[in-house]
């Protein structure tokens, strides 16, 4: 599935936002993903939201997150080291 | 025929018999006796077991306590799944009190979510309402309502207290009087026999026509396996609060009367006792 990453805050910007991933990748995977990706520490935390309304939880599939909220055939998730809404 | 109401009061008050005995492997200074407790359907294995936390730490050396986890027939049990759904899923048709074995050691990271303290499965509850509004409004109920609405939610939870839960609760329930329902219904197919962890989709509650969607529309548009031919034995059970619902129960009733206070449906698929 397709997937748009969105940083908020003062969290850093991917340079590539747009990724391709599998419908059985889980919002942890994705998570260890990103701080990978932008050289956090694994103790640094990082909530990802769909919609900018609710945090998933880690074991939640990104296929299953696209199929209920996806539009104009991707998925836009923001992503904030932060709180971002609740 | 029953109230409604009733139906919102017997969900909550849905009880499990349950002994809790301590893994074996465990390094105890003293025999542990089991622990026996009755668990709310309708909650979470970590927000009600505290008791049963106290009652294996004190028959065991300190240092030998860490996390608590909790698992059946050698299944670990993901704590952030409610009590009920888990029961139904795994031990729906064995005999009460459901057997539950408790661990400190060897965390199953694989399996298991952590559950360090209370703000996490409160986090964990507030996200599934707020994906549940995501699907029924749009989000605009919960994010209309202020904040102490949230944590009232969520305090009704922990202290067992159905009007102060459903106060709020009912207005997640509401929809637009030019409406016959949500916009889409949230609900959760779980089966215990498959690798994918849930079967979630969009669905409506009514159709085009101005019909109302049922349980068995449902079933027979995301998981069709769970309804078996006309001809055929009906292999498997479609369980939801220990009860099989008829197939012909609108799913917006459904969704509004007998969803978990996460605002869920969590509907287990098991096989059929064969007995």
């Amino acid at each position: 599935v397709d997937i748009l990453l969105k940083a908020v805050g003062d969290t850093p910007i991917m340079k590539t936002k747009k990724w391709a991933v599998e419908r059985t990748r889980t919002i942890q995977g994705l998570v260890d993903f990103i701080k990978k990706f932008l050289k956090l520490m694994a103790s640094e935390q990082l909530f990802i939201y769909v919609n900018q309304s609710f945090a998933p939880s880690p074991d939640q599939e990104v296929g299953t997150l696209y199929e209920c909220f996806g539009s104009d055939g991707k998925l836009v998730l923001h992503y904030c080291k932060t709180q971002a809404w609740g | 025929m029953t109230d409604d109401k009733d139906v919102l009061r017997d969900v909550w008050f849905g009880r499990i018999p349950t002994c809790f005995t301590l893994y074996q492997d465990e390094i105890t200074e003293r025999e542990a006796e089991p622990y026996y407790l009755l668990l709310p359907r309708i909650s979470y294995l970590t927000l009600v077991t505290d008791k049963v936390k106290k009652h294996f730490q004190k028959v065991m050396r300190q240092e030998e306590v860490s996390e608590i986890w909790f698992e059946y027939e050698g299944t670990p049990l993901k704590w952030h799944y409610p009590i009920g759904l888990l029961f139904d899923l795994h031990a729906s048709n064995t005999a009460l009190p459901w057997s539950i074995t408790v661990h400190f050691k060897n965390f199953p990271e694989k399996d298991l979510l952590h559950c360090y303290s209370k703000d996490v499965i409160e986090a964990h509850f507030m996200a599934c309402i707020k994906e549940a509004d995501a699907l029924k409004h749009k989000s605009q109920v919960i994010n209309e309502m202020q904040k102490k609405d949230h944590k009232q939610l969520w305090m009704g939870l922990q202290n067992d207290k159905f009007e102060q839960f459903w106060a709020i609760n009912r207005k997640l329930m509401e929809y637009p009087p030019e409406d016959s329902g949500f916009r889409y219904i949230p609900f959760r197919i779980y089966q215990a026999t498959t690798e994918r962890p849930f079967i979630q989709k969009l669905f409506r509650p009514v159709a085009s026509g101005g019909q109302l969607h049922t349980l068995g529309d449902l079933l027979k548009d995301v998981c069709p396996s769970a309804i078996s031919p006309e001809d055929g034995e009906q292999k498997t059970q479609v369980m939801i609060h220990g009860i099989e619902p008829m197939l012909e129960t609108p799913i917006q009733w459904l969704s509004e009367h007998m969803s978990y206070p996460d605002n869920f449906l969590h509907i287990s698929i098991i096989p059929r006792p064969t007995d």
